[in-house]
């Protein structure tokens, strides 16, 4: 697995934790009846706090984790981690890029429509960050995807 | 996926260069061990610009290192 496919993967795991501590949240506030304005922008503060701090936490976890590895493997104390993203981790980039903006597009009028059809204005905030997450993982699965079985 | 239409002698090329490594092809025209492999498998069409790299540090033509078997006939 190279560093960018430990990347992907890293940042994988992150997302699904974040939707996690997302639906949680929410289910939370359904089932006792807060869900209004301030609660819900609270926890759209705090997803958005967490996918930034997991995002730079895993870039930092996967050197770190990698260099051992390789210090490991190779016994060598100063290891060279082969960090480039060279023409094929760009390609598979773009294309889960392509995946995200797609999903994430498509959660977006889904969470519109709800609002068109009658339903609180919260509901739309709650799913147009649904959709982002969601938007999110499905890219990191396409990208994975494309790594394993190539293209 | 289907099959790719691409095939490459480059674990042929390197072996009769002197066993050279995935590695060592790898670092020689700027990518990683893994594109490398991928390459080899088919499971990755590189750029034209690699594909040349490619021969060039094999020395040989183009074609010698990959060949292109379409499907069907495109035109």
């Amino acid at each position: 697995m190279s560093f960018q496919e430990k990347n992907v993967a890293v940042s994988f795991v992150s997302f699904v934790l974040v939707l996690g501590v997302y639906l949680i949240g929410i289910m939370r506030m359904v089932l006792s009846g807060g869900l209004n304005s301030t609660s819900l922008f609270r926890l759209w503060g705090l997803i958005i706090i967490m996918a930034i701090f997991f995002t730079i936490a895993a870039t930092i976890l996967t050197h770190i984790l990698s260099a051992i590895v390789e210090a490991i493997r190779t016994g060598n104390e100063d290891p060279q981690i082969e960090d480039i993203a060279d023409e094929r981790d760009k390609l598979i980039d773009l294309q889960g890029t392509k995946a995200t903006y797609t999903i994430s597009s498509i959660g977006s009028g889904l969470a519109m429509l709800t609002f068109v059809l009658g339903q609180n204005a919260l509901v739309l905030f709650s799913l147009l960050i649904l959709a982002s997450l969601v938007a999110q993982i499905a890219g990191d699965v396409y990208r994975l995807g494309l790594y394993r079985r190539g293209f | 996926m289907g099959k790719n239409p691409i095939s490459n002698n480059i674990r042929k090329l390197r072996f009769f260069q002197n066993e050279m490594t995935q590695k060592e092809l790898a670092e020689k025209v700027g990518v990683s061990r893994q594109t490398i492999v991928a390459i080899e498998n088919a499971k990755y069409s590189p750029s034209l610009e690699l594909a040349f790299r490619i021969a060039y540090v094999f020395d040989s033509p183009l074609e010698e290192v990959f060949s292109y078997e379409p499907k069907d006939d495109p035109v």
